[in-house]
C-alpha cells in the first residue's frame, strides 16, 4: 500500500506532529497478538540465554528465547553476525507505513520536521522490539550514537533517514573505514557539523574536529590543532545539492569552494591540486590509524562489557588493525570475553523501554505514547544535541527512574494507547510468581533476582508485572 | 524531560521549522554556525540533587534568584524603546511604537520611563514597578557573540562566557552553586523546564521539572508507593540509591502538595508556560524549601515576521511576561524583598525592520531586574545611538554593557557568591550600581 507523495501529503496535512497512516497499526497489533504464545517455564540454561539477549540484543522475547534455546548461544551469535533483509511480516507492514522509508529528503520537506523525527524514533523502537536481527539493532544503537546527529540542526532531520539506512545500518556489521567514509559524505552529518558551507577562504573546523576527536582518533589520539585546521581545509567543498530540479540533499563536492593547495595531515603530505580525494584521503588515513583502533575498541568494549580489562581492549584493537576495522571479527572477541566475565551494564531508557515491551510480547505501534515515555525518561532519539551521543555512564541516567516507574505502571495496565499486552495468556503456563518470571525470563531462584523475588509483595498479576519492570534489578542488563 | 520542541527557529533555508508560519527571511548567513553545545545536559545534576534529599526542618529565608530567559532573541528596541532617537522611527516605519504623549497610559503609545526611553504598552502592568523604583532596565547589553546563532548565543550566556570562543565547564549558575557550598536541600535550584538549562548544567544541586504538579507517580495508590519503597529498600547500587532519593522527593512534594496551591487572590497568573512556572516558583518560595535559584523560560521570541507594534503576537508575549511577573509579585507580597528577578534574552534584534515586517537576529538587547534591593527607576545604558555608522555587524545595536556585569553584581550583592572570578572567568567586573550595597 505504497502511497504517492501527493496522496501521502494530503493525508499528512491534517496531522500536526505525529505520523500519518497510523490507522493501519491496530491491524498489525491484532495480527501480532494472534501469533503470540504463552511463556514456557525457564530452564537452567536460560540464565545464559537471557544474559546474551540482554547484552547483544534488547532482551528476551518469547520468540527470541525459543530461537536461542534451539540454536545455542554460539550458533545464535554467529547467525546474528550475518543479518539479511528478512523481517517479520507485521514489522515490514508497520515500517512500510512510514514515509521516511520511501521518500527522499527533497520529498520529505513537505512534512514538518517534528513528523520526520517522530517517524525516525518510531522506526528505531519498532525494529528494536520486533526485528529478529537483535545484534544488528544493538549495533545500530551503538553506531548511531557514535555518529550522533542532532536532528533539529538545520535541515538534518530530512537527511537523517537516508543516513540511518546508508551510513549506519548498511555498515553496522561491516568495515569501519567504509562506515566512516559514508558518514563523511552524509549530508545529515555535514549539516549538523556545519560542513556544507565551508570554503577555502573560511574553512569551518567543526566537522574536522569531531571527525578526529569523536569519530576516529579519539581526544587523546595524537592530533594537534594544526591537524584540525589542515583537515578542515581538505574538506572544504564537501557540501550538498541544493540546485533547482536537482536531487536536493544529496552529497555534492563543490570544487569552487575547495582549497586545492597543499596540506599536511598527521605528518602526511596531501599534494596540491586535489579535489574530493583530499577529504577521502583524510578519511582513509584516520580510519586505519592505531589511535582509531584503540579508541573504537575502548568504546565498543565499554558498551558491551561495562568495565573491560586492558587485555581485551588490546586484543580488540589489534584485531581492528589486522582486519582493517572488520566489525564482526571484533565482535567475536567481545562475545567470547562476555561469556567469561559479566559486569552489569545500566539500561539506557531505550534499552529499558524496549526490553519491557519484548518481555511482555507487547503488540505496539511505538506511537506517540511510547515515544513520549522515552522522551520523559530523557532519551528522545535523534535529539541528543551534542556530537558525542547519549551517555553510557550510570550516573547520567539515575534521574530517569520516576519516568521509568510511570511507564511500568502504564504498560502493565494497558494504559498506553497503541500498545497492548495479554498478561493472562502470556503467563498461563507459568506455575508461580508469574509476573516476575514473565519480565525476567529466568528462574526466581537465579542469583540475580532471588532477593527481588522474596522482597516483592504478593499482588495481582498486572501489579507483579509493573513492579518487576520498576524494580532496581530490571534497570540493568 | 523533553527536548525544547516548542521553539521556533529559522532553519537556514528561509523557512521556519514549524509548518504554518512562512517567513520571508532569506538570509542563510548564520545557519552554518549554530552551536553544538545547545540544549545541554538535562540529566546532569539531578541525581546529585536527589542525593541530598532530606525532609528539611531548618528553614532558611534566604535570597532567591529568578532567571527568566526569553528564548529566541527578544526585540529589545520594542521592549524598552529609545523614542528619543529619530532614527528609530526611520529604521522601523511600520514597527515603531508612537512616542508617549502624556503621563497617562495609552495602549497605543509608549509609556515614558525617563524622557528618552519608553516601555512597550503591553507591559503597562510593570510601569509602577519602574516608576516606584523597584525595576531597573539595562540597555544595549549582551554578550560579544558574533555568530547570531540562537544556540551559540544562548549557550554563551548560560555558560557565562564573553563570546562563543570561550571554554568553561558547566553553567554560570552551576558554578555559583558549587562555589557557595551545599545546603542539603534537594530543591535548591529548580529549572521549570523540560530540559536542564545550560546555566545549571554541571552542579550537584539542580532539578529540571516541567511542572511540579507533574513530578509524581502516575499511579497514586498507597500500595504502589510502598511496594516501590520495599523494592528499593534493598541494596546500594547507584540506581537503588537514586530510587530511594526519588521516593523522598516525591514524598516531600506530596507533603507540600503543589497541586493544592492557592495563590493570593490578587495574583492573576496568566495561563501560560511562564505564568505557571512563576506560580510554582512562588509556591516553593513560600514553602521555604531552601530554594536559591530558579530558571524560567519564555519561548517564541524569534520575531522574523509580522511581529506587530502595539498588537500581534509579540505584544502577547510581552503582556504574558509582564503579567506573570506582576502576579508573582502580588503573590509574594513582602517575601519579594528576598527575591531578585532578572529577565534576559540571547540577543536583541536588528535595528532596521526587514521586508517581512519583522526583525532579524541582532546583538545588543535589554535586561530587566526587579526585586528587593534594586536601584530601580533607571535605564542603565551606555547608549551608543542608532546612527548607521555606530551600528555593529549587519546593522545591530552595539553591545556596550557586558551582560556578565549585571549578573555578577546580583550574584555578589544578593546571592553572596564567594567570587566573581569563579563564576565568570576572565571578567573584569565593573558594577553598574543597580543593586544597593
Amino acid at each position: 500500500m505504497k502511497l504517492t507523495r501527493r496522496e501521502a501529503f494530503a493525508l499528512a496535512a491534517g496531522v500536526a506532529t505525529a505520523t500519518s497512516l497510523t490507522g493501519c497499526n491496530p491491524l498489525a497489533n491484532r495480527a501480532y497478538a494472534l501469533t503470540s504464545e504463552p511463556i514456557t517455564p525457564p530452564t537452567a540454561e536460560d540464565d545464559l540465554h537471557v544474559a546474551v539477549l540482554n547484552r547483544f540484543g534488547f532482551g528476551p522475547s518469547t520468540h527470541s528465547l525459543a530461537v536461542i534455546r534451539d540454536q545455542g548461544v554460539d550458533e545464535w551469535f554467529k547467525n546474528q553476525l550475518q543479518p539479511n533483509e528478512s523481517e517479520p511480516d507485521h514489522l515490514k507492514f508497520r515500517l512500510e507505513r512510514l514515509e521516511i522509508n520511501h521518500l527522499g529528503p527533497w520529498d520529505l520537506r513537505d512534512w514538518p520536521m517534528e513528523a520526520i523525527i517522530a517517524q525516525l524514533q518510531q522506526a528505531t523502537i519498532l525494529k528494536a522490539v520486533y526485528s529478529d536481527w537483535q545484534l544488528r539493532e544493538r549495533m545500530a544503537d551503538f553506531w548511531s550514537n557514535h555518529f550522533n546527529i542532532f536532528s533539529k540542526k538545520g535541515l538534518s532531520a530530512y537527511r537523517r533517514p537516508h543516513d540511518d539506512r546508508e551510513v549506519i545500518r548498511k555498515h553496522v556489521l561491516g568495515k569501519f573505514p567504509e562506515m566512516l567514509m559514508a558518514s563523511a559524505k552524509s549530508t545529515a552529518m555535514l549539516i549538523y557539523l556545519d560542513q556544507q558551507n565551508s570554503n577555502a577562504a573560511h574553512p569551518n573546523e567543526n566537522y574536522a574536529r569531531e571527525l578526529l576527536e569523536l569519530h576516529s582518533l579519539g581526544v587523546d589520539g595524537g592530533y594537534t590543532q594544526a591537524d584540525v585546521m589542515e583537515v578542515a581545509r581538505c574538506f572544504t567543498g564537501w557540501s550538498e545539492e541544493r540546485g533547482f530540479l536537482k536531487k536536493k540533499g544529496a552529497f555534492l563536492f563543490r570544487a569552487d569552494l575547495h582549497d586545492s593547495k597543499e596540506k599536511k595531515v598527521l605528518g602526511e603530505v596531501i599534494p596540491a591540486g586535489g579535489g574530493v580525494e583530499d577529504g577521502e584521503r583524510v578519511v582513509s588515513i584516520v580510519a586505519r590509524h592505531p589511535s582509531t583502533a584503540k579508541h573504537i575498541s575502548r568504546k565498543l568494549c565499554t558498551y558491551f562489557l561495562g568495565n573491560p580489562t586492558q587485555g581485551v581492549q588490546e586484543r580488540v584493537a589489534s584485531e581492528f588493525l589486522a582486519t582493517e576495522g572488520d566489525i564482526p571479527s571484533i565482535m567475536k572477541i567481545i562475545f567470547e570475553e562476555f561469556k567469561s566475565t559479566r559486569t552489569k551494564v545500566v539500561k539506557r531508557p531505550l534499552d529499558f523501554l524496549v526490553s519491557s515491551l519484548r518481555a511482555l510480547d507487547a503488540a505496539t505501534d511505538a506511537g506517540d505514547p511510547v515515544r513520549k515515555s522515552l522522551e520523559a525518561m530523557g532519551q528522545p532519539l535523534n535529539l541528543w544535541p551534542m556530537p558525542d551521543g547519549f551517555p553510557v555512564d550510570t550516573a547520567a541516567w539515575t534521574s530517569s527512574l520516576l519516568a521509568r516507574w510511570n511507564f511500568a505502571s502504564e504498560v502493565a495496565s494497558n494504559g498506553l494507547k497503541g500498545t497492548t499486552i495479554d498478561a493472562k495468556k502470556l503467563t498461563s503456563e507459568l506455575p508461580s510468581d508469574q509476573g516476575l518470571q514473565a519480565i525476567f525470563r529466568i528462574s526466581n531462584s537465579a542469583p540475580s533476582i532471588q532477593s527481588l523475588a522474596s522482597a516483592t509483595p504478593k499482588r495481582e498479576l498486572t501489579d507483579q508485572i509493573a513492579l518487576a519492570i520498576a524494580s532496581p534489578e530490571f534497570q540493568w542488563r | 524531560m523533553a527536548i525544547k520542541d516548542n521553539w521556533t527557529y529559522c532553519d537556514g533555508d528561509g523557512r521556519l521549522d514549524q509548518p504554518k508560519r512562512q517567513t520571508m527571511n532569506r538570509r542563510q548567513l548564520f545557519a552554518g554556525v549554530a552551536s553544538l553545545v545547545a540544549g545541554g545536559v538535562w540529566w546532569a545534576g539531578a541525581k546529585s540533587a536527589l542525593a541530598q534529599a532530606t525532609l528539611r526542618s531548618d528553614r532558611r529565608n534566604g535570597n532567591v534568584f529568578i532567571s527568566v530567559f526569553l528564548r529566541g532573541g527578544a526585540d529589545a528596541l520594542n521592549v524598552v524603546t529609545p523614542y528619543g532617537e529619530d532614527s528609530y522611527y526611520k529604521f522601523r516605519p511600520s514597527l515603531a511604537i508612537a512616542k508617549p504623549k502624556a503621563a497617562k497610559a495609552d495602549p497605543e503609545k509608549l509609556a515614558d520611563l525617563d524622557g528618552f526611553f519608553g516601555l512597550n504598552p503591553a507591559m503597562l502592568s510593570l510601569l509602577p514597578e519602574f516608576r516606584e523604583g523597584r525595576m531597573a532596565v539595562i540597555h544595549a547589553v549582551g554578550s560579544h557573540d558574533s555568530t547570531h546563532s540562537h544556540f551559540q548565543a544562548m549557550s554563551t550566556m548560560e555558560l557565562g562566557l564573553k563570546n562563543e570562543t570561550g571554554r568553561v565547564s558547566g553553567g554560570w549558575l552551576a558554578r555559583h552553586l558549587n562555589a557557595s557550598g551545599s545546603t542539603g536541600t534537594p530543591l535548591r535550584a529548580v529549572a521549570f523546564s523540560s530540559t536542564m538549562p545550560d546555566s545549571l548544567s554541571g552542579t550537584t544541586g539542580a532539578l529540571a521539572i516541567s511542572e511540579l504538579a507533574d513530578y509524581r507517580l502516575q499511579r497514586e495508590d498507597a500500595d504502589w508507593m510502598s511496594d516501590l519503597r520495599a523494592l528499593y529498600a534493598r541494596g546500594n547500587d547507584e540506581m537503588v540509591a537514586a530510587g530511594r532519593e526519588t521516593l523522598e522527593v516525591l514524598a516531600m512534594l506530596n507533603e507540600f502538595d503543589p497541586r493544592g496551591y492557592k495563590p493570593e487572590p490578587s495574583a492573576k497568573y496568566p495561563d501560560s508556560q511562564l505564568g505557571k512556572a512563576f506560580r510554582e516558583a512562588a509556591f516553593l518560595i513560600k514553602q521555604d524549601v531552601g530554594l536559591e535559584v530558579c530558571c524560567l523560560d519564555s519561548t517564541g521570541w524569534d520575531s522574523h515576521v509580522t511581529q506587530g507594534s502595539t498588537s500581534g503576537w509579540l505584544t502577547e508575549l510581552l503582556a504574558d511576561l509582564a503579567n506573570s511577573i506582576k502576579a508573582f509579585q502580588n503573590d509574594l507580597g513582602n517575601e519579594m524583598n528576598r527575591v531578585t528577578i532578572c529577565v534576559q534574552s540571547e540577543f536583541g534584534r536588528r535595528v532596521a525592520e526587514n521586508s517581512g515586517l519583522g526583525t532579524d537576529h541582532g546583538a545588543g538587547g535589554c535586561m530587566l531586574v526587579l526585586g528587593g534591593g534594586v536601584n530601580g527607576g533607571i535605564v542603565y545604558a551606555d547608549w551608543p545611538g542608532l546612527i548607521p555608522d555606530k551600528l555593529s555587524g549587519p546593522g545591530d545595536l552595539p553591545v556596550t554593557t557586558d551582560y556578565r556585569d549585571v549578573l555578577a553584581e546580583i550574584a555578589l550583592k544578593r546571592l553572596g557568591t564567594p567570587s566573581v572570578k569563579e563564576i565568570f572567568p576572565g571578567l573584569k567586573h565593573s558594577p553598574l550600581g543597580l543593586i544597593q550595597a
